[in-house]
């Protein structure tokens, strides 16, 4: 089944094969979907024609950066677009027109053929319903089973996802799970019905590494055994690699190629697909990649940036004991070296930052910066050093003060510090847009004009405006697309070969570690787990959680992921851990909901309503 | 939990006594209270004036005169208040007993009603956003917001009592009257059941048929001066009351918990003749209280019995069908002692002013014309007061609804194949209502300013009248016990408030 | 480095640059195009707002006639009847302005008992309760955003005086003290001082609550870890960007202000005699209900009119500020 078809461009578009062809089961289709939205500014073509099948059991991956209109795609199968959409084109879910479904039809096609798994697990359950209430209340209205019953088949569920003691679970507020067991409860909830086909819509794009790698497996051995049909949204390449059977990749509403997952990502043919790729940093891969050079040689007696002994930070809480965010931590980073800082979420790293930055204090240990101990530091004393220091933070979007032209937030640093005059200033203002490659003109616009990237380049501008000798980088690419982070990190690399500051790059991503960082330290918990030069960090880690971390990062080419995930699987049991996978016998439960599917009056046909 | 609600006892401890410090001296310092005395003629001014330096302790410091007020405040500790006297001798404690009553109820009766109405009505235009309900909603929102009180008051005092008593001496409603009402009626019913434009249509010519109906035999039967509602519309509003809790919880097509409701309907019919000569004339609001618990607990019974694995939705369906059933009984029975109020009343039922129609001491009705002997009263100034507050809380509602419904789990929800209505109870509405608890205390504290106003205008000697009486002769002290009584009932309402909070929002629990 | 800037159409220009200028999700920046500042847009959305400028309309339009049909100050007057003087009934004192034919007539609002001409009383009372409004309005909006802003910010005993004197009106009625206040100050500027210093609060916890969550926002803590102090924090980061929070809110006031005053002056605890205002002529004649409707009816509708239209013109300028529709969808 290969054919091509013209792209909007005009350019011939590989189709790939492992299109289902006509007479194949499909749980899934959409044929021709067209989606405009109505706005204060006019119509948004966010959809343009977009052909899809998905059969039972097989992992269709659509892939897309911000803006390219695949979570709208996957919407339309629900029919949950909002009022000011017009959709166009035909969505069929388990042999169904979605679009000629009535309403209560279309309710019951919801939760029992098709369910959703959304991206964000901690917004995504209700706050104030317990996990049970929420777990029951699909399958009762689902007919699936009540009352007591539900409530049973409920524990089992959560079993099955890898929630321990999941009858306790079951009376908890969501506010009471970690992330990881939100997103578990939500395929749970997904699963409950036994649907068709699943959409998962950037499922693991909140989640730490090691979680993420947890939830795939799980959804992986979901699909595996219930012969469930899955349409992955992501933006991620390594996910893609790691789960999906066949990629479609969309681009500004239109997909622009499609494949098996081999065939789009070892052998791309369409030059998007090719940039995209490009721009993914890959684990193992080391330097040069994406043609980004780092300096490599580091004067090892070069004074001094940053130099931690025993550091430790507390919040303090209201009625109970401090929180210890950073425990006994001790580094050190020299001048014109950079230094990566990697953690998930809770491990401290943004907390040594901000502490670097005089934001915060310091329990006890002692924080030299620049020579300076700023533990007990009073805030005017602080000054001249925060002169000394550049940082730019993660969020594109609120790093940058809504109401000041870019002009001015660049300048702002040489405002306060009140270096030169209003000439001269502007010049260095023009000066640094030169240097992150952005238009002179930028200088009497606003944020909101401009794009994340470019946002995240004036940050960089404005980072650098003083010439600082440090520079604290808080995950200063992930909120970013690939494509953009590539950019972002070569200007970056750039800049500091340039000005050869020393630099604490905070990041989740080993990924772009690997790329600029000449030594490593790896938080958990506010503990420092292993610390190192980049290449015995990266290549022989020794500790077992840096190996886990290591081992779960995902990469962009479906062998080379297979074998990391065997390997990793490995690596876990040697560790003793378990490897996450689908508790359930396939056939007993599949009986379970066919057989209450029986009870369940399969209402009146479907009848066209517009 | 119990440590959240101590530690805001212990605050507003404080604020009132902050608060009593600050009233105090801001009261004192409001005029000359020799101010009268100044401008007599009378032969003893000076002695009379010097007598009354004496009583109110004028050449004390200030804080000597606030500890000696304060001193017999903290006797309530030990049950044995003494709020001091007014400037003309008068005993303060007995003032406020007289007038704490009828003013709280007001109060309170007027909170509750704007938190039903205005919350109802801010979730119905919130899920018919941009509908015409919704204009009209908004737009008598902001009319009633920026309604003057004292104004509106004056205006209703003249349509609802003066023009009211005219129009009850002969009571008749003419046709083109009628179909107004019936056309309002349907006009509002249509557009908040909503649908297609023919399914609106049907609904609002339904409706309007019903009302007219209604509203025409109700004039034929004289229902205005000898209203029932009789047993035919007590099993109607019955079931109607059953299909309202099946609705909001499982549905009308679950039969276990249908028959439960059924059931418990019978039950209620069984009652109403049975608790009938208790009813006829009850000796006190116990007897109506002791009833309700009855039917609370017949109601849990039944839902109990017949719930199956369905027990806990069962029980709440008996109890709320009971409830309903039990209030409309409640209501026949209030509703037949009009005819008789009437007659006390000479065919005059609301007076312009007063708490009560006639004086408590020389009024000789039963049970039911004293409610009415009160309750009459009681109708304009509450509306007066509902009026605004239904106006802030329709709005902070839709507002809320409106956030709610654009959040994560919202969209879960749906995508579980849930329907409009389930997902508009059970997931969005609890989680709108908390930001809501947070506007009852300011809320209420409004409403305690607005009652002052109301009072005054309709002539109720209340507590409003008591706070005046003492500003204007700048008296400390009915002052001060208008602040406690007002003050304290905002504490409380605020505690109710802050535990509703918390019953709502389990992130804020333990 | 500028050539690879162009606005160009990657649909229609492919060739022209880069693959990584073809295929980016960036906007390129289209410098053909106006720059519009977040200020621009607000105002073209609150003039776009139908109710506000209607509103708005209605507004100028009382305050330009109150204010310079029986003058104020420097301004002349052009009506030729004042507030105190008597004259001779006409017509038993009925209002004598119709709509068909349209005439204003010599008492266009009837006269009061003793024959003053009403609508001189009416503009007088309009002008007293403008007066207070506005003032009350600026004043308690400066306050409130100041002692807000320093609450919110450095937290500390400021925050907590802030919050207990919130929790003192939760239990004391704004009526109530307000009476009380109001019954010492003579005069409508030390009545709005009085009021000012009373109204604050609402708006201060409002701005507070801002600044709580803008201090939190990665630009404010850039900006404190470049060294710039806590006041160029507060005034050129935090505050600018609470400017819709506070404009709306001062909007409200004023509609809040307008109906306080008069119920106090009805009360008897804000204007007195021999001035006179809004609230204090529907007090005078509320009796006078049945038998000259007039008397009671034009000051009121001048309150509701004021009040109603104030608000319009608040909760336009909240979409203005606040609107939710300009997220497109991923």
């Amino acid at each position: 089944m290969t054919t091509t078809t013209q792209s909007g461009s005009g350019q011939p578009v590989y189709t790939g094969s492992g299109t289902p062809t006509g007479d194949e089961e499909v749980v899934l289709a959409f044929t021709e979907v067209d989606v405009r939205f109505k706005t204060e500014f006019g119509s948004v073509h966010a959809v343009k024609g977009v052909d899809l099948r998905v059969r039972p059991g097989e992992v269709v991956a659509l892939v897309g950066e911000s803006g390219s209109g695949k979570s709208v795609t996957s919407m339309t199968a629900m029919r949950l677009l909002p009022r000011n959409a017009t959709i166009g084109g035909q969505v069929d879910v388990a042999g169904r027109e979605v679009g000629r479904l009535s309403e209560s039809n279309m309710r019951r096609l919801r939760g029992n053929d098709v369910a959703m798994v959304f991206q964000e697990p901690m917004t995504a359950l209700n706050p104030v319903l317990t996990i049970g209430t929420q777990m029951v209340e699909s399958m009762e209205l689902h007919g699936v089973s009540r009352g007591a019953a539900a409530w049973k088949r409920a524990i089992e569920l959560l079993g099955m996802v890898g929630i321990p003691e999941p009858e306790r679970q079951m009376r908890k507020y969501p506010h009471e799970l970690s992330g990881g067991q939100r997103q578990r409860v939500v395929i749970a909830i997904a699963i409950s019905c036994d649907p068709k086909v699943i959409i998962a819509d950037e499922p693991t794009t909140a989640l730490d590494v090691t979680v993420q790698a947890d939830i795939l497996d799980l959804l992986r051995s979901l699909k595996d055994k219930l012969n469930t049909g899955i349409l992955l949204i992501t933006h991620n390449m390594g996910v893609v690699a790691d789960m999906a059977d066949r990629v479609a990749v969309m681009f500004k509403g239109e997909i622009v190629e499609r494949g098996t997952v081999e065939e789009v990502l070892l052998h791309p043919n369409h030059e998007y697909t090719k940039m995209l790729l490009g721009s993914v940093p890959r684990m193992g891969h080391g330097r040069g990649q994406m043609d980004i050079r780092v300096k490599e040689e580091i004067d090892a007696d070069a004074p001094l940036a940053i130099e931690l002994k025993n550091l430790v930070i507390e919040y303090q809480r209201l009625g109970k004991a401090p929180f210890r965010a950073v425990d006994d931590v001790s580094f050190d980073v020299h001048q014109g070296e950079i230094v990566g800082l990697v953690g998930e979420s809770g491990s401290g790293k943004s907390t040594i930052g901000r502490c670097a930055l005089g934001l915060i204090p310091a329990a006890a240990g002692e924080f030299r910066l620049l020579g300076e101990n700023i533990t007990g530091m009073k805030r005017g004393d602080l000054k001249p050093l925060r002169k000394r220091i550049g940082v730019i933070f993660q969020d594109p979007a609120a790093s940058l003060n809504p109401r000041l032209p870019i002009g001015e937030c660049i300048a702002e640093p040489l405002v306060v510090h009140q270096v030169g005059d209003r000439k001269s200033r502007e010049k260095r203002v023009y000066d640094l847009l030169d240097a992150v490659h952005l238009p002179r003109e930028v200088y009497n616009r606003y944020p909101h004009e401009v794009s994340g990237g470019q946002r995240q380049r004036i940050s960089v501008a404005r980072a650098l405006t003083l010439d600082p000798e440090l520079l604290v980088a808080d995950e200063p690419t992930s909120a970013l697309d690939v494509s953009v982070q590539a950019r972002v990190l070569k200007i970056f690399a750039e800049l500091q070969e340039q000005f050869g500051f020393a630099c604490l790059f905070i990041s989740h991503d080993l990924a772009v570690i690997d790329l600029l960082a000449h030594k490593v330290v790896v938080l958990q918990n506010g503990k420092v787990v292993e610390a190192g030069p980049r290449e015995q960090i990266m290549e022989n880690p020794t500790q077992e959680y840096t190996q886990r971390l290591i081992a779960a990062a995902p990469v962009p080419d479906p062998l080379e992921q297979g074998r990391r995930r065997r390997d990793r699987h490995e690596l876990l049991r040697e560790q003793g851990e378990e490897v996450v996978e689908l508790n359930v016998d396939a056939d007993q439960f599949h009986q379970a909901s066919r057989e209450a599917e029986v009870v369940e009056v399969d209402g009146t046909d479907d009848q066209p309503r517009r | 939990m119990l440590q959240f609600i101590l530690r805001r006892i212990a605050i507003s401890a404080l604020i009132m006594f902050l608060g009593s410090v600050l009233m105090y001296v801001l009261t004192i310092n409001s005029g000359d209270p020799l101010q009268d005395l100044r401008e007599s003629r009378a032969e003893n001014r000076d002695q009379l004036m010097a007598a009354r330096t004496e009583n109110m302790g004028l050449d004390d410091p200030w804080w000597q005169r606030y500890l000696g007020w304060f001193t017999g405040v903290s006797r309530c500790f030990v049950l044995q208040c003494d709020l001091g006297t007014a400037r003309d001798g008068a005993d303060v404690n007995n003032l406020l007993l007289s007038s704490a009553g009828a003013s709280l109820r007001l109060v309170t009766i007027a909170t509750f009603l704007a938190i039903f109405i205005g919350v109802a009505l801010g979730v119905l235009s919130a899920i018919r956003q941009y509908s015409g309900f919704d204009y009209t909603i908004t737009f008598a929102a902001f009319l009633f917001y920026s309604l003057p009180v004292f104004w509106a008051a004056v205006l209703l005092k003249d349509f609802g009592a003066i023009r009211f008593n005219n129009w009850i001496a002969d009571p008749a409603v003419s046709i083109t009257v009628t179909a107004l009402v019936a056309l309002l009626f349907a006009l509002a019913v249509a557009s908040v059941l909503g649908g297609s434009l023919r399914r609106q249509v049907v609904t609002g010519l339904v409706t309007f048929a019903v009302v007219f109906g209604l509203v025409f035999a109700f004039d034929q039967v004289q229902w205005w001066v000898q209203p029932a509602l009789g047993l035919p519309l007590i099993i109607v509003g019955a079931v109607a009351a059953l299909g309202f809790m099946l609705v909001m919880t499982v549905g009308l097509s679950n039969r276990k918990v249908t028959y439960a409701g059924l059931v418990t309907i019978a039950l209620g019919l069984v009652s109403y003749f049975v608790t009938g000569p208790i009813l006829d004339d009850p000796s006190g609001w116990l007897v109506i209280l002791a009833l309700t618990a009855v039917t609370v607990v017949v109601g849990l019974a039944v839902g109990w019995v017949m719930g199956g694995y369905e027990r806990r939705t069962a029980m709440t369906v008996s109890v709320g069908t009971a409830l309903g059933m039990a209030f409309l009984i409640f209501m026949d029975k209030l509703l037949r002692g009009w005819a008789g109020f009437l007659e006390l009343a000479g065919n005059r039922p609301v007076s312009t002013i007063g708490e009560n129609r006639i004086i408590p001491e020389r009024f000789e009705g039963d049970f039911w014309e004293g409610i009415f002997n009160w309750g009459v009263q009681l109708v304009l100034p509450t509306i007066v007061l509902t009026l605004i507050s239904i106006a802030s809380y329709s709005r902070y509602t839709r507002g809320s609804m409106l956030e709610t419904i654009n959040q994560d789990y919202i969209r879960t929800a749906r995508s579980k194949g849930l329907s409009d209505r389930v997902v508009f109870t059970k997931h969005a509405l609890r989680n709108a209502l908390i930001p809501i608890t947070t506007i009852v205390a300011f809320d209420f504290a409004s409403l305690l300013g607005g009652a002052v106003i109301t009072e005054t205008i309709f002539g109720w000697r209340g507590l409003g009248a008591m706070f005046r009486l003492g500003l204007d002769t700048v008296d400390p002290n009915p002052v001060m016990a208008y602040y406690l009584v007002a003050g304290g009932a905002a504490v409380i309402m605020n505690m109710l408030a802050d535990i509703a909070y918390a019953s709502l929002d389990p992130r804020i629990r333990r | 480095m500028t050539d690879n800037h162009r606005p160009d159409d990657p649909e229609h220009t492919p060739a022209a640059s880069s693959v990584e200028e073809v295929y980016s999700v960036e906007k390129q920046i289209d410098l053909s195009q106006k720059s519009y500042s977040q200020g621009q847009l607000v105002r073209r959305r609150f003039f776009r707002h139908r109710g506000a400028m209607v509103s708005l309309f209605v507004l100028v339009f009382i305050t330009v006639m109150a204010f310079t049909s029986i003058g104020y100050g420097l301004i002349p007057s052009w009506w030729d009847k004042t507030f105190y003087d008597a004259g001779a009934a006409v017509d038993g004192g009925r209002p004598t302005m119709q709509l068909w034919p349209f005439q204003i007539g010599e008492h266009p609002f009837g006269q009061d008992t003793i024959g003053k001409d009403y609508f001189a009383l009416t503009m007088r009372g309009t002008q007293r309760s403008l007066i207070v409004a506005f003032t009350v309005g600026l004043l308690s909006t400066v306050i409130g955003t100041l002692i807000g802003a320093i609450a919110g910010f450095f937290r500390g005993w400021v925050e907590a005086i802030l919050m207990r004197v919130t929790d003192l009106f939760i239990i004391i009625p704004l009526l109530v003290l307000a009476a009380v206040v109001g019954k010492m100050a003579s005069g409508i500027w030390w009545l709005a001082l009085m009021l000012s210093l009373l109204t604050w609060t609402g708006l201060a916890r409002l701005v507070r609550g801002e600044v709580l969550s803008l201090r939190e926002r990665e630009f404010v803590t850039a900006a404190e870890a470049i060294g710039t102090g806590p006041w160029r924090i507060i005034f050129k980061h935090i505050l600018p960007n609470t400017i819709g929070t506070i404009i709306v809110s001062a909007t409200l006031a004023i509609a809040a202000t307008i109906l306080l005053e008069s119920a106090l002056s009805f009360l008897g605890y804000g204007v007195r005699a021999p001035d006179t205002s809004l609230g204090l002529l529907i007090s005078t004649y509320q009796n006078a209900f049945l038998t000259r409707p007039w008397l009671f009816w034009w000051p009121g509708l001048m309150i509701l009119g004021i009040a109603l239209s104030v608000n319009f013109l608040g909760d336009g300028l909240r979409d203005a500020f606040d609107p939710r529709q300009n997220r497109t969808a991923d």
